[in-house]
């Protein structure tokens, strides 16, 4: 049987459903919370980090921590959004 | 059941037959017609009654499942509303003991040496229930920094430090069977030289 999920991507938060005989569930994380933050980390082990964990070492690795890219998405470099967001966030627009 | 299969296929084989008029076994078409329509009428009968039969089936499991749905909701409702019971019922001493403290400590009247030693005392009834119910402190000082156990609150560049490594705990962390209730808040040490590190391949 086909099954159906469904994400939403949002900017700060995601969350991840699936149906279920005709109703949707929303599905937990590894760490059981229901929604993860939309963060991505490089840090400089080497390791990459997503969610939570991420979202914790953000103050460490400011330049290597991408949040809120969803607003860039999308975007061309010359877009009002993009060239307003370079000086807003610590990580560097290219 | 073979010749209920066989059954059809003859009736509809006869059917063909008195289309095309002249039948093969010299029967006149009206005979062939009688035969074709019982046969057909027999047929519809023996399905009719399997459809019905098959409704039947899926009506009884539908409602069968339904019953099922019902029930693991309230068994869910009632594991959520009861998970507590056990842990609550070991809380209460700890509660009591709290209770005792605070009667014992008439002002003016009571001893700091006892007061604390009843706190000591309670403090450890209450790690005893946390230990019983697998929730464990997380206290990393020293430790190299983890993000999935602890929260970095700021970087200082410290002196005698490995960088990364946690040098001061703001608030222990918990954890509840391997997974995390609350982050240990932490200061770490900066790297040298971090602030400016981007890693090109990301």
């Amino acid at each position: 049987m086909t099954k159906i999920i469904g994400i939403d991507l949002g900017t700060t938060n995601s969350c991840v459903a699936i149906l279920e005989s005709g109703k949707p569930r929303v599905i937990e994380n590894s760490e059981g919370a229901r929604t993860t933050p939309s963060i991505i980390a490089f840090t400089p082990d080497n390791e990459i980090l997503v969610g939570q964990s991420a979202k914790r070492q953000a103050v460490t690795n400011p330049k290597n921590t991408l949040y809120a890219v969803k607003r860039l998405i999308g975007r061309r470099f010359k877009d009002t959004v993009v060239q307003k967001d370079i000086h807003l966030v610590p990580y560097k627009i290219a | 059941m073979s010749i209920d299969e066989a059954m059809p296929e003859s009736a509809l084989q006869q059917v063909e037959d008195t289309g095309q008029d002249t039948s093969p076994e010299g029967l006149p078409p009206d005979v062939m017609e009688i035969t074709s329509i019982e046969g057909l009428a027999k047929q519809l009968a023996e399905t009719s009654l399997k459809a019905q039969d098959n409704w039947d089936k899926w009506v009884r499991s539908q409602a069968e499942f339904e019953n099922f749905k019902r029930r693991t909701e309230k068994d869910l409702q009632n594991a959520h509303k009861y998970a507590l019971e056990k842990f609550a019922r070991e809380l209460l001493m700890v509660m009591d003991s709290l209770e005792l403290g605070i009667k014992a400590s008439t002002p003016g009247l009571s001893e700091v040496e006892k007061l604390r030693e009843g706190m000591e005392l309670t403090l450890k009834q209450l790690e005893a229930v946390f230990e019983k119910f697998g929730i464990l402190a997380i206290d990393p000082l020293g430790e190299k920094f983890n993000p999935d156990q602890h929260q970095a609150m700021a970087a200082q560049p410290v002196e005698n430090a490995e960088p990364n490594t946690v040098v001061k705990v703001f608030q222990k962390g918990y954890s509840l069977n391997d997974r995390l209730l609350r982050p240990a808040m932490v200061v770490i040490a900066q790297q040298v030289g971090e602030s400016t590190y981007i890693d090109q391949k990301a």
